[in-house]
């Protein structure tokens, strides 16, 4: 008997682990900035001054997350049907948009993972981090052409 | 019976214990947050298969986030980061071996207070057994391939890639609109 309680037990380890349904609001962030500090802290790389590279890593198939406000960032793996988390064209539309997200979540050796099943509420691009930072990297925008 | 099993799943959430994967590493250094060099073997995984059991035969052919699975201690590794400095991620990299065990080479980072876990940026990978590296640097020239036109013209791909140009074009650089934009840029050159 106690044999079998633990092949049951190591089953369940190579099985997909249980999914909590949870809803969460929070930014979809370049989550390669964010973590390594490339670009500087953590502040400057989220909103309005980081968009436009949050537009390049996106399309550059860095992984998306979502910051949530509590700090929590959930990697997103799919968002409804659409598993193109590799820079699919879905994560360019909601770069630096604070998004309200129902899915599955998924947390694996400390890092949280969301399937999207649904956006419930999209507010836009409104964490204005311009007005402290200006643009980050500075090089984002062109100089214009005299 | 529930009651193993639920440890074993708890066991699964928590952060990785420190270890050192630094041995025979040849990685590049970036300078980056709590960066370590870090060489090890792996199995190669489709990200919404291993934790969802949503398992496409192709591993998703090339649109899915995919993770490495260490063989040391069966800890899931996000790769976030190629090894190109030019806002390119590694799944691209990493699709040619889904499936596979490989030995990749490349920096662990990630500030302990920041998250409980470290990122992977992947800067070389073979095949467990195989002679030859490969450089974790294929993004570029998969994205040439994809957009034939703009690989022609000078500058580097994030300067001429299509999508990411209807978007600035559409609703600007802070992603504000094209009126917010004008009021800043003006500001921001003076």
């Amino acid at each position: 008997m106690r044999k079998l309680v633990w092949i049951a037990a190591f089953a369940a380890l190579a099985s997909p682990a249980a999914a909590e349904r949870i809803t969460v609001t929070g930014e979809a962030i370049d989550t390669w900035c964010y973590f390594s500090g490339v670009m500087g802290g953590a502040d400057a790389v989220q909103g309005t001054a980081h968009h436009t590279c949050a537009l390049w890593c996106a399309a550059g198939g860095i992984p998306v997350g979502l910051l949530a406000e509590d700090g929590t960032v959930y990697m997103v793996l799919k968002i409804a049907a659409d598993d193109a988390a590799n820079g699919g064209d879905m994560l360019l539309r909601i770069a630096s948009h604070v998004i309200t997200a129902t899915g599955e979540h998924h947390v694996r050796d400390g890092i949280n993972y969301l399937i999207v099943n649904d956006v419930v509420a999209d507010a836009g691009i409104v964490n204005l981090t311009h007005e402290d930072y200006g643009v980050v990297p500075d090089f984002a925008i062109p100089e214009p052409k005299e | 019976m529930r009651m193993i099993a639920g440890l074993f799943a708890a066991a699964l959430a928590l952060p990785v214990v420190a270890q050192d994967f630094s041995a025979g590493s040849e990685a590049k250094e970036w300078g980056l947050l709590g960066e370590e060099k870090a060489r090890f073997e792996a199995k190669v995984v489709d990200l919404l298969c291993e934790l969802a059991g949503d398992c496409p035969a192709d591993c998703g052919a090339g649109r899915r986030q995919l993770g490495l699975l260490r063989a040391a201690d069966g800890a899931l590794i996000v790769p976030m980061k190629n090894g190109q400095p030019l806002f390119t991620g590694a799944a691209t990299d990493l699709f040619p071996y889904c499936g596979k065990d490989v030995e990749v080479d490349g920096v662990l980072v990630g500030d302990e207070e920041q998250t409980p876990a470290k990122f992977y940026m992947v800067q070389m990978v073979r095949e467990v057994d195989a002679a030859e590296w490969a450089r974790a640097n294929l993004w570029t020239k998969d994205w040439e391939a994809r957009n034939p036109g703009p690989a022609a013209e000078k500058g580097p791909w994030f300067r001429k890639d299509p999508r990411v140009n209807a978007k600035i074009a559409e609703s600007g650089w802070l992603g504000l609109g094209l009126e917010a934009d004008e009021a800043f840029l003006k500001e921001y050159f003076q």
